[in-house]
């Protein structure tokens, strides 16, 4: 897998960026993240491609943008014409907006999957982003209902629309694992959730094991043609990476505490204590607090999403691809090309809704 | 450690390469040509050739040199894992790199974002307010009234259902509205009001015309001027169509920053403080327009404005210097105490209540109300 310092340098160099573009860098970010890892993942000593571009993401936004503005004008007046007859009314809106959301995350799935390459062939989707949706919402549904019970459930019958849907060239995806093998592995951290929710040091050590168990069931579950994966992931496999983040998150927390400290006490030497005088000079004051608050607030999430990438994204596939195994490998190895590129809309909508994934 | 070699295929290493053409995904080990065109031949089938200043070079792990050709299938690969022959096939292609987003590329990003962040600036600066304020008088009464009921039902819902209408109250209530809803020039239909029982001392004016008076504010309300004061406030709100102006100006740039600028490096905490900072200084602007109603209204009666500044400043003391200033929705209690007294003139005309009009006024919810005096 790739030199770890060109991904930090990468992703330290996006978060600055973004920083100086007031976000726009994004779609150039999310391009590059994504063309370091594909082309660091190998599979039968041949590494992948991503070909998708930063100019496609933004210009799927702006479609995207167009398309939801008259989208939210319409949800505020039917908002307002529920809110009428009953107070709150208007939540079940939520709803088809939730239904939105899945929508953009089966769509955007889709312009990242066709931007992915192995040995000169893409990989590819058909199937319905609402047809998706709405099993999403109904599952969604009877989740609820049952605690969270029938999570692995939900995971595997969404995730069987999603890989029959997809192929690689004219190889046809699968999924084959059972939602009962899943709950069998992960129903102790579903008791275990809230004793770890007071007993808040837990709490780490119970979601990064089941996040490794949810991985591990998953990749085992992948098929392509004949081509199967399989994960020997350990549970613990991710306990470290969490704990790497919630200390660096301590430790940057505890500088911009001091950041602040020293700015108060530089503020006091000049006027002489906060809180004395009205008028403009308080406004001055007011001013000044303000933008070395935001300073401060802005170094942290900078640093906090440098260090997120690094770990959640970067250091967490690195671990995975350690340990997965792909077998009949030979049967993907004269595959016919096949597939159109789709479009980033669905890119678009997933951002514009905040559902995006990485 | 080299693939090639494993095959055994080959005895001249140095001068092959993995090959994918893009229509299927066989991996076929080649033999490169160097012509006046790049020749890829696989075991004596007729070669591919690429067009040297076709080749641009595409991602691919450390050590590979991965390229692909623009005259050439669009998915067609060439691998080479040889550093010499690497070096070879890069000497040759003058436009190998153009792919790749160099550094005037990252600045022509960075121009336009800075060109895009100003003209947002500037459309929620100066555009949407003036949107704002032209259209919000243009909004049909029937809609504004609309959605005054839906935050009608919610209000309601928050502070409970309880009006006071005890009926010398009532009437005193209905006197005090009809006089100061002449001074500020609103037709009857304009207005309808009444007073909720709860303790928040509080009054407000929702879109469409309905003000509400909360009791805890008579409660601590010493003489009608102060009342008065308050209500012609709230008054002032709808003549100026305050909430939807407010609606549009919030709805406007909530919509516009959350959405442009999405959720990226976390700011959006930062976007809702810079928000609540624009927003905040709009409505402190049309509170003072409020006030100046306020002012203007009492004047024509013949009253001073100054009591409505003394009761606000018992029920919220001394503001200065406790919170961030330019962050507060209202113009600071001290700020305006000052301003109501500087328009401070000796009563030129007759008091708006009686005094046995305001006794039941302060009991329109009944005497346990003002028999419970509050801090």
């Amino acid at each position: 897998m790739g030199r770890r310092d060109e991904f930090v340098r990468l992703v330290t160099r996006g978060a600055a960026l973004e920083l100086v573009t007031a976000g726009f860098y994004r779609f150039w970010l999310a391009t590059d993240i994504r063309r370091h890892l594909w082309a660091n993942t190998l599979i039968d000593g041949d590494a992948a491609e991503y070909t998708g571009r930063g100019r496609e993401l933004l210009i799927g936004f702006l479609f995207a943008l167009a398309i939801l503005v008259p989208i939210y004008l319409v949800y505020f007046w039917i908002g307002i014409e529920v809110e009428r007859f009953k107070e709150f009314a208007s939540f079940p809106l939520i709803l088809a907006f939730y239904a939105f959301g899945q929508f953009a995350i089966y769509r955007a799935r889709r312009y990242r999957l066709t931007r992915t390459v192995w040995r000169g062939v893409r990989f590819w989707m058909d199937g319905s982003g609402w047809a998706y949706s709405w099993r999403a919402v109904l599952w969604g549904f009877f989740v609820v209902l049952t605690l969270g019970l029938a999570l692995p459930w939900r995971e595997a019958a969404l995730e069987r629309y999603k890989m029959r849907h997809s192929y690689y060239g004219d190889l046809q995806g699968d999924f084959t694992a059972k939602p009962s093998e899943f709950f069998k592995r992960a129903w102790g951290y579903w008791v275990a959730m809230p004793f770890a929710l007071i007993l808040f040091p837990l709490f780490p050590f119970v979601y990064a094991h089941f996040k490794a168990t949810e991985w591990r069931w998953w990749l085992s579950g992948i098929r392509f043609g004949d081509v199967r994966v399989e994960s020997t992931l350990p549970r613990n496999a991710f306990t470290g990476l969490y704990w790497k983040v919630i200390g660096w998150y301590m430790l940057a927390s505890f500088a911009l505490g001091i950041y602040f400290a020293v700015c108060a006490g530089v503020a006091s030497l000049f006027t002489g204590g906060f809180a004395q005088s009205a008028g403009p000079d308080a406004i001055v004051k007011s001013v000044l607090f303000l933008v070395t608050t935001v300073i401060g607030y802005l170094a942290l999430m900078l640093a906090l999403n440098v260090v997120i990438r690094v770990y959640l994204l970067r250091d967490l596939w690195v671990t995975v691809l350690q340990h997965v195994q792909v077998h009949d490998i030979g049967a993907a190895a004269n595959v016919a090309a096949r597939g159109d590129l789709a479009t980033a809309l669905g890119e678009g909508f997933a951002d514009g809704l905040d559902v995006a994934g990485f | 450690m080299d693939h090639v070699a494993q095959d055994g295929i080959l005895q001249q290493e140095s001068a092959t390469a993995l090959y994918f053409d893009g229509a299927s995904s066989r991996r076929r080990v080649v033999r490169l040509v160097f012509g006046d065109a790049l020749g890829i031949s696989e075991d004596g089938a007729a070669p591919a050739l690429w067009t040297y200043d076709d080749i641009r070079q595409v991602d691919s792990p450390a050590g590979v040199l991965r390229v692909s050709c623009l005259s050439a299938p669009a998915l067609a690969r060439l691998e080479i894992r040889d550093a010499a022959l690497s070096a070879e096939l890069t000497s040759r292609c003058a436009r190998l790199g153009e792919n790749r987003l160099d550094g005037r590329a990252v600045g022509k990003i960075v121009g336009w974002s800075l060109a895009a962040v100003a003209s947002i600036v500037m459309v929620v600066l100066f555009a949407i307010p003036l949107a704002a304020d032209r259209l919000a008088p243009l909004v049909p009464q029937a809609f504004e009234r609309r959605i005054g009921e839906a935050s009608e039902v919610q209000i309601k819902a928050i502070f409970g259902n309880q009006v006071c209408d005890r009926p010398a109250g009532q009437a005193a209530y209905v006197k005090l509205l009809g006089k100061l809803r002449e001074a500020a020039g609103l037709d009857d239909t304009d207005v309808q009001s009444s007073v909720l029982s709860t303790e928040v001392p509080n009054a407000f004016a929702l879109p469409g015309g309905k003000v509400y008076m909360f009791s805890g504010l008579l409660t601590k309300a010493e003489n009608p001027d102060e009342i008065a004061g308050v209500l012609a406030h709230e008054l002032g709100h709808l003549k100026h169509h305050d909430n939807m102006r407010g609606l549009i100006y919030n709805g406007g740039t909530s919509f516009l920053i959350g959405l442009l600028f999405g959720d990226v490096t976390g700011s959006s905490a930062l976007i809702f403080a810079s928000r609540s900072l624009v927003t905040a200084s709009y409505s402190r602007e049309a509170e003072q327009n409020a006030d100046t109603v306020t002012i203007d209204v009492m004047h024509k009666l013949g009253r001073s404005p100054k009591p409505m500044g003394e009761l606000l400043y018992r029920v919220t003391g001394k503001e200065g210097g406790r919170n961030l200033s330019i962050l507060a929705g209202h113009p600071l209690t001290e700020d305006r105490l000052h301003r109501m007294s500087a328009e401070d003139h000796p009563a030129s005309g007759p008091p708006l209540l009686t005094p046995e009009e305001w006794t039941a006024l302060k009991a329109i919810c009944g005497p346990a109300a003002v028999a419970k005096p509050r801090k």
